[in-house]
This record gives structure tokens, sequence and C-alpha cells, in this order.
């Protein structure tokens, strides 16, 4: 591989690198706006000029490629500096005095650069800037809106929506000083990483209509996570204030999400703002299922039409108090019917695997995952890309970790009360304890024909974050955390293992499952005890063949592949996609 | 993106008709053509002559341009975009590059005034101000007849017979303001 | 006082409407040229052409033959010529003429350059404001298949040729060889980066090789008569041949003019019958709007690319703009500044911004709202635009502005200090009549 040195610092790359990849690797930033790893080089921005040694003018630093060793390239002589100074007076003529009411500030390329590499002064003071009229504000669809006046003409929108949506629908209209972006007359930018050229945007020329003045940048703290709107498990930064998320931007990971991330995904956590939260354990106070006319908590079907039901009157406990309820349960009532476990694609693999030895304590089989289908998402990467087209990210983990129902078990106790069955038939009615963890598999937790039927259990036990209509149903509801209030790891559709860690703490009493769920299998067998995420994965990882050899603290920040053909054995979903998707756009 | 003016009448109003008149002619919306099977046989003669299909699309849209009268609708253009099976926003992108492709009504007449330097040497200014003044409207607007519409314009290649315009397909060379006026008033 | 006069080479059939016509064109000596080459072997008629010392005739002044010569051998790839007959700098009209008068010899020389870079198409990217030199080419090219000079077997000689007229829509900027491969494939015709140069990466992506329509149609005649012949015209062995100068502005004669290359202003000067109406030369663009004015103590200079080079401007397009002593070289400039505005393609940083600008900044001190730092500004702006830029639309923009501030500072001082220009706006027509 051929070397090349930057300012004194020698590198070696592969042949074919450029300068500003090159530098990188050394440690050099060469500033650059139009340049992106993923798009093609169009070298128009001209502020990664550098000196090659040898060549007379000075060379833009993406279009020049190490061939071969012996390159010397230097970003720190007068000459050098003096080009980066002329470009950014050339930017900054005709960019409006913006900064105050622009999203951007705080992570803009002409602020940065103007600091870094421009002058404190304007030299353009007797001339009218260049304006679009009627361009300040244009929604292009998506989630964008168009500032024509802040553009750079950098052209990595256009080149995004053709080279990686493939989509094409940006284009660069006119020519010279009016040169601009924009769409077609009427059309719209219609694609699902529509919010991906905001990001890529180096300026507030675009900008997120759902982040539109929510928050300063510079008041935003950023923690690494997961997106959990799809099985594809894109990585994310989740930016929030104080616990109240303001937006979510992808994390670069090669072999998941590339640069990328889908509108979807970012829409997701708007839910956990939205709807109410439950911030206690809450137990009702009779355990009795249909059919008891004088509890006037239970709804009645046949007086449903003429009356609606009461709200539950709301009885906060303890989380002592609320376990030991529900070990009562799980202790108490085996003999009256089944006693089904039905997880959800949000739980964590260690929740699932905890749950799924609850299952394992309450000697049931009867245990599933609830996953509904969402849009198909496509999220592109340098291996072709991935696909995802469950609701929720981690159905395949939680099926692994021993919430998918086993062929063995089938066969002793009559057909396995699954997901299907218990959402969609009738099979909590003959269950005498349903412990639904957690309740987010969607707007099934909403949709009151859901809940009815779930409410045929004779107890009805939900761990959820929401305070929906499912946990109001509930006998005993447990608080848990969202999976930015909790450590763990998702498995994605390519039987990736990510882990990912919380971003801030949950309210009230919630707690993340795992911990809850610890507390409950210790009362069992003390050896479950004050487990959190690390530790059970730890343990997963010794005890199931997909994971063998992986550790919580050894895990690659890209991921782990699982071991694919243990991680095979288990069938594909087969819910139906319900009406509306779970998570609104 | 520009809206596209007041379209022009389908004939010519009469000489001397009233202002009332002319304006209610102007308003009168034009018929919309479509591609003629003359134009479609020609776009599909071009597609042969380069290895791909977006290489003819400067070609295809001079012949649209001469179909929709003169200018490129919206509708012209995603029609040339839809033969040639390219992305709207690319097609449009093309036509609002290049400055013989117009996305405004222009006048059944085009005039085009060479203002650069070699024209302004002998006197282009004199011959923008008579054109200005004989057509009664400014640049880049379309007179109400709709008959003529003017701009000025760049070195059109003919600085030995400067001051010279251009108007429609013919170089009008070596002019005086009294050539500039007779060439005018011919035009129908 | 003219000089002895010069044997026409390229425009020897300029007054005969019969060279139009295959048979006249033949008659007239025509197509010998690409009989000769088709019997020699590709390479050695690069090597004629390379020996005859041909620099491109559309500004860049490269050797012909050298860029031939960067073709890739073999038979993988198709290759392309495309002919640049876009001649959209200001003062040149050169091209129009030989299309006009002499179809048959540009096509002549296409056809050769084909046989020797062993292209199989050609595309003459002609501006779309030639209409009617479009229509002569198209008719010419129509009867040179139906005559057998094109088609499967050019001459019977079984090489397969094929040339398309392919016309521009109005932008300046597809002169240049990369903005011109771009508007050929249907695009904006913003330059690319380079490199990879045309001769690797070109149309389509092959190998393409871009020539003005001056300089194919000296080729013909390099063919037939020879490179020492072509060498013994011009001033030395790095400018020859014959060239064709487009004068215009404030002469008696503004026309085309082909002499030797190397002709001194001053005869060409006369040739075109001397100043407009006897007035007195006060500078000269020699090359184009990029060419940087000289004054009129330069008139004896040759007109030919080393000579302009060293005098600090360029002989380009050899488009001679002629200024008398009446004209505002503000203004001049500005009008200039204001073309290049309006052609940049708007793609890099500083062309996009410094012609925008020095427009500003020009028609300020062309109204007499200069300001006393406006000089400093106006070369500092240039120094940024120069070697910064994607393609050298920007260069090419600083090139007048830069040469306005060194050589007529005073003039610009002028405007600033006297907040006026101080020349009266002229009448060039009495009352309408010339």
């Amino acid at each position: 591989m051929p070397k090349v040195t930057i300012d004194d610092r020698t590198v070696e790359v592969e042949a074919g690198t450029n300068l500003i990849d090159a530098a990188f690797k050394a440690g050099v930033h060469i500033p650059h706006y139009c340049y992106h790893p993923r798009l093609s080089v169009v070298g128009q921005c001209r502020m990664c000029l550098v000196k090659v040694e040898g060549m007379g003018k000075l060379q833009a630093g993406c279009a020049t490629q190490v061939m071969k060793d012996g390159m010397a390239v230097r970003t720190d002589l007068p000459e050098v500096k003096e080009a980066q100074q002329g470009m950014m007076e050339f930017l900054l003529i005709n960019h409006p005095l913006d900064c105050p009411i622009c999203d951007q500030a705080g992570e803009c390329g002409l602020q940065d650069y103007a600091f870094k590499h421009g002058v404190a002064f304007s030299r353009f003071q007797f001339e009218d800037k260049r304006t679009y009229p009627g361009r300040e504000r244009i929604p292009l669809g998506g989630n964008v809106l168009l500032n024509m006046n802040r553009c750079i003409q950098c052209t990595r929108c256009i080149r995004f929506t053709e080279e990686i949506a493939g989509t094409a629908e940006l284009g660069f209209f006119h020519r010279g000083a009016r040169t601009e972006i924009g769409t077609f007359p009427g059309k719209q930018l219609d694609n699902q990483l529509a919010t991906c050229v905001v990001d890529i945007c180096p300026v507030g020329a675009l900008t997120s209509t759902r982040f539109r003045f929510a928050e300063r940048v510079f008041y935003l703290d950023k923690r690494p996570s997961l997106c959990t709107g799809c099985e594809v498990g894109c990585n994310i930064t989740i930016e929030h204030r104080r616990g109240a998320i303001k937006r979510y931007k992808p994390r670069f990971n090669p072999d998941v999400n590339d640069y990328w991330m889908c509108d979807y995904g970012r829409a997701t956590f708007e839910r956990w703002r939205d709807l109410p939260r439950l911030s206690a354990p809450r137990l009702r106070q009779t355990g009795s299922g249909p059919g008891v006319a004088t509890d006037p908590m239970r709804p009645r079907p046949d007086l449903a039409a003429a009356r609606p039901p009461a709200p539950p009157a709301p009885a906060p406990v303890s989380w002592r108090e609320a376990l030991d309820v529900v070990a009562r349960h799980l202790r108490g009532r085996a003999a009256e019917g089944a006693v089904a476990f039905l997880g959800s694609g949000f739980l964590t693999t260690e929740e699932a695997y905890l749950f799924a030895r609850l299952a394992d304590v309450a000697g049931t089989p009867h245990r599933s995952v609830a996953v509904e289908l969402g849009p198909e998402r496509h999220i592109p990467n340098l291996q072709g890309g991935l696909r995802g087209s469950e609701a929720a990210p981690n159905r395949r983990g939680a099926e692994l970790a021993g919430l998918a129902p086993t062929t063995a078990a089938a066969s002793d106790a009559g057909p396995i009360l699954d997901a299907e069955s218990l959402l969609r038939g009738d099979g909590a009615a003959r269950c005498a304890v349903l412990v639904v963890c957690d309740s987010d598999f969607g707007a099934a937790a909403w949709d009151p024909a859901t809940v009815e039927r779930l409410r045929r259990a004779r107890v009805l036990i939900v761990f959820g974050w929401a305070d929906s209509p499912l946990a109001q149903a509930a006998d005993v509801a447990l608080p848990v955390a969202t999976h930015a209030e909790k450590d763990g790891t998702f498995v994605n559709v390519e039987w990736r293992v990510q882990r990912f860690e919380r971003a801030f703490p949950p309210p009230g009493q919630a707690r993340p499952a795992v911990e809850a769920l610890s507390e409950l299998l210790a009362r069992y067998d003390a050896r479950w005890a004050n487990l959190a995420a690390p530790a059970v994965f730890d343990r997963l990882a010794a005890e199931l063949p997909a994971f063998a050899g992986l550790s919580w603290h050894r895990l690659p920040a890209t991921g782990a592949a699982l071991d694919v053909p243990a991680a095979r054995a288990f069938p594909e979903p087969h819910l139906q996609a319900p009406e509306d998707t779970a998570v609104g756009i | 993106m520009s809206e596209p003016t007041a379209p022009a009448p389908a004939t010519p109003g009469p000489a001397g008709s009233t202002a009332a008149a002319t304006a209610a002619a102007a308003a009168a919306p034009r018929e919309q053509p479509g591609w003629s099977a003359a134009a479609q046989a020609q776009v599909k003669e071009l597609l042969a002559r380069y290895p791909t299909r977006e290489a003819a699309l400067i070609p295809a849209l001079h012949i649209a341009q001469r179909e929709w009268g003169g200018w490129l609708p919206d509708a012209a253009i995603a029609a040339v975009a839809s033969a040639l099976e390219l992305p709207p926003a690319k097609v449009y992108g093309v036509v609002t590059f290049y400055d013989l492709l117009h996305q405004h009504q222009v006048g059944r007449h085009r005039i085009r005034i060479c203002t650069n330097l070699p024209c302004m040497l002998r006197g282009s200014d004199e011959i923008m101000e008579t054109v200005r003044q004989e057509l009664a409207v400014g640049e880049d607007e379309v007179t109400p007849d709709g008959r003529c519409s003017f701009v000025h314009f760049e070195c059109l290649g003919s600085c030995d017979t400067a001051p010279m315009m251009m108007v429609d397909d013919t170089y009008h060379e070596n002019l005086t303001p009294e050539r500039v006026r007779r060439i005018l008033r011919e035009l129908d | 006082m003219a000089p002895a006069a010069f044997e026409p080479v390229l425009t020897r059939n300029a007054g005969n409407p019969a060279v139009l016509t295959v048979d006249g064109y033949r008659k007239s000596g025509g197509y010998e040229g690409l009989r000769k080459a088709l019997a020699m072997e590709p390479d050695a008629v690069i090597d004629e052409v390379k020996r005859s010392g041909l620099r491109g005739r559309g500004g860049a002044g490269f050797s012909a033959g050298v860029k031939w010569s960067f073709i890739p051998k073999g038979k993988g790839k198709p290759k392309y010529l495309v002919c640049n007959a876009d001649e959209s700098e200001p003062g040149t009209f050169k091209d129009r003429l030989l299309m006009e008068k002499d179809p048959h010899q540009l096509i002549e020389g296409c056809a050769i350059c084909c046989w020797a870079v062993q292209a199989s198409t050609t595309y003459i990217y002609i501006r779309g404001e030639y209409t009617h030199a479009n229509a002569i080419m198209e008719q010419a090219i129509k009867e040179a298949y139906q005559a057998g000079i094109l088609g499967d077997s050019v001459l019977g000689s079984g090489f397969k040729l094929d040339i398309y007229m392919h016309q521009g829509a109005g932008a300046y900027i597809c002169g240049e060889e990369t903005g011109m491969i771009e508007s050929l494939e249907g695009k904006r015709g913003q330059p690319r980066v380079k490199p990879p140069f045309p001769a690797v990466v070109g149309a389509f992506g092959a190998p393409t090789v871009i020539n003005n329509v001056e300089t194919l149609a000296n080729v013909p005649h390099i063919v037939v008569r020879g490179a020492d012949w072509f060498k013994s015209i011009g001033t030395d062995e790095r400018n020859t041949g014959p060239k064709l100068y487009a004068i215009s502005g404030h002469v008696e004669r503004p026309g085309t003019y082909e002499t030797a290359i190397g002709i001194p202003f001053g005869e060409l000067l006369d040739l075109a019958g001397g100043m407009y109406r006897g007035g007195k030369l006060k500078a000269y663009i020699p090359g184009g709007a990029s060419a940087a004015i000289l004054t009129a103590d330069q008139a004896h200079l040759a007109l030919d690319f080393d000579t302009m080079t060293k005098a600090g401007s360029m002989l380009g397009s050899a488009a001679v703009m002629v200024m008398d002593d009446a004209t505002c070289m503000v203004r001049s400039v500005a009008r200039l500044a204001k073309f290049f505005n309006h052609e940049s393609c708007g793609q890099c940083t500083p062309c996009r911004e410094g012609t925008n600008w020095m427009e500003l900044l020009l028609t300020r001190v062309e109204h007499g709202e200069g300001r006393p730092g406006d000089p400093q500004l106006l070369r500092s702006v240039c120094k940024n635009m120069n070697g910064t830029a994607l393609c050298a639309l920007a260069e090419a923009a600083v090139g007048p502005v830069d040469s306005l501030i060194k050589r007529f500072p005073e003039e610009v001082e002028q405007h600033i200090r006297d907040r006026a220009c101080p020349f009266p706006r002229r009448r060039y027509f009495e009352n309408g009549a010339s």
C-alpha cells in the first residue's frame, strides 16, 4: 500500500485513497463541504485545496488520489491558508446573517470553518447580497424545509437523492450566481431517507421540520444508542435536554446503517413525549376474570354500549408490594388455567432472557413475542443495504433468549398460547395468568378490541412504560424504562447483536425491566438477584450457542455477528400487518 | 420557480384593434399542443445517434420547444422526461441551465440583441433602446398581441457585422436604428 | 503597407459557393487529404500532425498531434471525436465562417482525425444559435454519406465513420472541453474534475479527442502538403501554420483575415482598414474576453501564442477587439465581467461568487459609486479566483479585470475620485441612420 506524507506525518493507505481520507488517517483535518465518503466526488466547494509537492497549482484534496509512494502534501502553508480564507470569504459574501434564527447554529459548517479558516471581517460592504425571494421556507416533503438563501451549492443533497436514495427528486436549477436546488415544480421529496439530506447539509439551508426551533444544539446531551423503529437497528445518537429527547441523528456504523437512517425511525421517540407515562406500580383491588357483575371496574361487554366503563381507580404501591402480588399470582393460579408469557419485540435480549427464565420457573410453555409489521424500510450500506419490515427492534433477540415457543413443549400442553392467539384469538380466556412484558408491541396496546381480548385472562400483569388502556386494564401494572433509559442489546435483521447504554434515567418509579425481573426471579433463586444488563448478557452468552464467545464489555462498537446457523432456527414472523402502523409518521 | 406569464393568444391580434380586444385575446388560453407524430419520429431518430438515451435530451428539448410554441411549460418538460426515462428534476435542471430554452412564455418572434463588448463598441446600446421604444415593452416581456419579446444576449459570433441581433433563427447584421425599426415592423 | 499577400489556405474556398457540394469541393482539391491519410498508418498521420506544430485554435493552444497521441491504442473501447463548434468567446466568429463557407473542409478534417485515432463517431457540437451554419453542415454531411465519404466504408476503405451535428442550447461554458462532454451527454454543461482527462475518460466514458473547428480544418492541408510546408508558415517552430484572425470593434473593416500566424497587431489593423473613422488606438484585446488588455504601445507585438504569453496576455481564439481613445475601459471590462458572471456554471465557489462580486464591484465603479479601496479589493478577488476554481472560466474572468487595474489605474482612480465616468456616452447613430 502506498505511503503519503501530510504535513510531515506519513501514513500508509490503500491505492486510490483521496487526500481528505488519507489526511484523516494521519490526524490532519482538511476542511471540506461537498465531499462525502459515500457520494461521488465533484470537487466543487474548493475548500479542500492543498499543496501537493511538485504541482504548481493547489489541488483539490477530494479529487486527488494517492496511487504510489512519495506523495508529499502540505496543508499548513500560507498559500493554502489564503485559499481557505478566500473560499470562506466567497461563501460568506452572499450568505445571510441568520445565525440567531438558524437551527444549524452550533453545528454549522460555515460557522466552524469561518472560525478556523476564515477572516473576522467582511469586505462585502456596498453591494446587495443575492437572495432567492420566496424561497426562504419551502417544504420539500419528507420532513425537510429549504431556505435557499443559506445554501452554499455544495450539491450533497442532490447527489444523495440520486446516488443513495435513488429517487433523484432534487436537482440543480439555473446557472451561475442564480443556481439553486429544488424539486420539479409540484413534486416533493418522496423517499424514506429524506431527512438524511438535513444531516449532510453543512449549513442551515435544509432543516428538519420536526426539529425546527426545538432546541439549540449546544444545549443537547448526545448519547449513542440504537433506533427501535424496526429490526434493522440503525445506530443513532439520542440528543436530549435533561431527559427530553429533541431528535435522533444517525451514527456511523459501516456494518449496519452506514451514515443513514430513515424518517420513520427519526420520529419514534415522539411517542414517548406524546403518550402518558406509567410512573409507579399500580394494583387493582380485585383479581377476578370476566363475568363478575359486581365489580364496578370491570368492563361488561353487555353493558359497554349502554354505559362507558368507569375509569380504574389507581392504587400506586411500592415495587416490592407489586412484585409480591405478581409472585403470588404466578405460584397460586397454575391450577386454574394456563400461564402465558407474552413478550414484545421491544424487549432487550437481557430482558427477554430473564422473562423466559421466569416462564421456566412458572413451568409454562406458553411464551411468544408479539411484533407488528410495519412499512418496509431500506437502509443502504456498502454491502447492499438492509431491509426492515417489523415495527420493533429485537424479535430475534427475544426469541433467541428463550421466548420462542419450542415444538417439544407444544405437544405436551396442547396448542401454544402465542401472540397470535392471545392478541387476535381467544387465547387469553384460557389463561389464569397472563404476563405481558412489555406492552409496547405497537398499536395493539391502545386497541380496545385487543385490550378486551387480553383482559379475558383471569389475572393480567403488564410491564409497560406507557399508561396505555392495556396498562389501565391490568391487575398489576409495572412501570418500566424506555430503551433510552436502560442498557441492553438488540439483535438486528442480520443477526447482529448490538449493545446500547442508557441516555438518561427513567422518570418516577419506572425502572429497567431487567432490574424488576431480576428482583422477581431472586424470589425463586437467589442466583438471579441484583443483576444488571451486562451481567445478564454474560450469562446468556455462556448458555446460548448463538452468543458463544461474546461478552458485554468486549462487544465491538459496530456489533457482533451471531453464529448464524444456530440463530436461524426460528421461523420468520407470520403476523399480519395491522391497518395503521405502530410508528406513525 | 418562475410561473409562466399570461399565455399568448393562438392567433395574432388584428392591427388597429382596441386595447381591450387585444387584452381579451391575450387572456384566452392557448390550445395545449403535445408531441406531434412527426416530432416523436424525430426524437426516435435522434436516439439512434447516441449510446445513451440521456444524450438525446438537448436535441429533444429543442424539438419539444418548437412543438409547445416556443417555450417549455412544465408539462412539456415532464413529457420529455417521460419519453427519455429521465428524472423530471434532472430535465428541469437542464432546461433552466441553457439560454435558448425558455420556461416562460415568449413572443411568436424571439429577438436576441447582442450587447457584448464588440457590439457595444459599435452601438448596441442604441439598438436596444430602439427595440425597447418600438415594441413598448420591457426586456423579457411579451408584447400584448403576443408578437414579440426581446432580450439582450451574449456574443452571437457576428462581431464583424456589429451591431446585430437574432430574430428567431435569422441573424440581422449591420444594424442601424432605422433598419431595426423596419425589421420589427415586418414581423407578423 | 500591406504585407506580401498571403496565399489563403483555410479560406481559399470562401468565395466559391460551388464547394458546398461534394463535387465542387473535390474539384478544388478536396478529400485528397482523406484519401492520402487512409493509405497511411494511423500513427503516421498523428506523427505528421505532431510534426507540423499545429496548436489548438480554440483558445488553449495545446499541440493537436500530442493530444491525438494520448488516445489509447487498441480495439477495446469505442473512441470519439468531438468537434468544438461552440464558438461563444466574445469577438470570435471564424469557425462560423469556416462552416458556412467550406463545410467539407471541416468534415474532411474530422474524418482524418478519426482515422488517426481510430474513432468511429464524431459529434460536431455546434452552438444552438448557429442555425444557418448547422443547416449547411447537415446538408454537407448528408451529401458526404451519399458520396460514400461517410458511413460503413469511408472511400471504400472499410473504415466506418459517422458524423453527427449536435446542437447546443446557449451556454458559453459548454465550450470548455469537459463542459462540452457533459452537455453532449444530455446534462448541465458543468465541467468535470480533471484528471481523468478526456483522452482517457471522455464522452460516454470513452477516450475522446476534442478539437476546435479551425484546428481540424488545418488537418487536410497538413496531410496533403506536409508538415514541413506547414512549419514554413509562421513565426517559429512553436508557432506555425496559417491563422484566422477575427478582428472587430473600432476598425473600419471588421472581419476574418487569414495570414501566417504571428502577424503583428499593427499590420492586422491595417488589413482591417485601420481605426474606425480615423480614431486613435487606445487598447486592444488580442484573444477573446479572457485575454489581458494590451495598450497602444504594444501594437507592434506579433499575434502568436508565445509572444502574447510573454506579454502577459494570450492569443486564445485570436478574437481581436480594438478600442479607440473615446472608449471607457472600466465600462468595457464591466461588460466582460457581466458576461462571465452570466456564463459561470455556478458549480464551484470561487467562480460562482467571484464573478458575481466582480460584476457588482465594477458596475459600482462604472456608475460613479466606487470607493477608494476598490482597486485593491478587485485585485484581491482576482487573486482568490486564480488557480482555485474547478475550470478555467474563473481565470478567464480574472484576465481583463486584472489587466484593467494594472494597465489603466488612473482611469479607474478617476471614476472613483470624480464619482462619475469621465467618458461621455457615445452615440454611434445620428437619428437612426448609420
